[in-house]
Formats: C-alpha cells, structure tokens, sequence
C-alpha cells in the first residue's frame, strides 16, 4: 500500500545565535520576540493580549503556583502550574519581586485569576514557537 | 493594585478574547487568514461557553 503523505526531508536547525535571542526575548518580554524580528504587529498584540491576561489574574488575586512534591496529582498540578506561571517572563519576576505573594482561597474569582496567570504564560510559550519557526525560516 | 470581581461570564469572555487573539496571531500565513481564525476561535469559545451554560441549567433541573 502506497504511503498518502510523503515524507518531508528534515531541515537542519539553524545555528543557535539564529533563534535564541529571539526566543529567550519572547519569553523575557511576551511579544519581545516578534519586535526583535521586526513583526511589529503581531508582536503588541501579543504583548497586549499576554500582559492584558497576567494583570487580569492579578487584580483577580490569583495564586501563583510553587512546586510541590506529594502525590503524582498534587506534582503535576503544582509543578505545571509553576512552569506555566513561568513562561511569563518579567510578568511572573516584576511581579514576584515586587512581593505579589496571594495565598490560595476559595471562590470564582480567585480560581479564574489563577488560571489567567497560568494561561498567560502558556500563551506566551505559543508566542515563542511562533518566534523560533519565523526565525528558521520555517514561516514568514 | 485595584481589585476585580467579574462574574462567570465576564472571566470567561475575557479568556476567550485574550487566548483568540494570541491563537489567532500565532497561526496561520496571512493577516486575513489570522483574522479569520481569531474571529473563528472566539465565536466557538462563545459557543462552548454558552453551549456548556445551558447543559449545565438544564442538566441541574
């Protein structure tokens, strides 16, 4: 049976001084990546959409995860979450170093802010791919 | 830093806007092409919002 999808030859990666600025910008500033490429639309959209979330979550007084070890569920879930909190870059170190230090408590709001902090990091992680592929070449 | 209390709805459509911005951004090839899937991605945010709403309601009797 004859294969439907021909298989792409894999490109050689770049040399790394082609795309770690780049990246290590876009996740120190969200969108930081695409200015630096000269994307400059796409990248304040992105500063604006990945900031606008992270002050969201913060004036909703969500919490900011801290790896913990215990149980397979409670590791995951807390250690995710920091890495996601993470992903903000200067969002996530301004905010810390400022003493921003909410303790988890019930209720929506709380819950939401949570997730905002963590989605605005996550989302960020989307926006650095977007930088490494554009900075190999891989997309305009 | 002010404080702001949003109802279910409210958080909810914020997300949805932010995350089909970055989604729509970070996609595709061309500037229409993106603002296609933006526009595609928040509309079906909304759907499952709404969608998931009513399930909810009907499901709870």
């Amino acid at each position: 049976m004859a294969k439907e999808k021909e298989e792409k030859p894999r490109q050689p990666l770049p040399p790394l001084s082609a795309w770690v600025p780049a990246v290590a910008l876009g996740w120190l500033i969200p969108g930081g990546g695409h200015l630096l490429l000269k994307r400059t639309g796409r990248g304040v959209l992105l500063l604006a959409s990945v900031t606008g979330m992270f002050v969201c979550g913060l004036m909703m007084r969500g919490a900011m995860f801290q790896p913990q070890s215990g149980d397979l569920l409670t590791t995951i879930i807390n250690t995710g979450g920091f890495i996601g909190d993470i992903c903000s870059g200067i969002l996530y170190l301004l905010s810390v170093w400022l003493g921003y230090n909410q303790p988890d408590m019930a209720g929506h709001v709380h819950d939401y802010g949570t997730k905002f902090l963590v989605t605005a990091g996550l989302l960020n992680v989307l926006a650095m791919v977007d930088v490494f592929e554009i900075a190999v070449g891989r997309k305009e | 830093m002010p404080k702001m209390n949003l109802s279910h709805f409210e958080a909810a459509l914020l997300f949805s806007l932010f995350t089909s911005v970055v989604m729509g951004v970070v996609t595709k090839r061309t500037d229409s092409e993106r603002l296609q899937y933006g526009a595609y991605v928040f509309v079906c945010f909304l759907a499952a919002l709404f969608g998931l709403g009513w399930l909810m309601r009907l499901g709870h009797g």
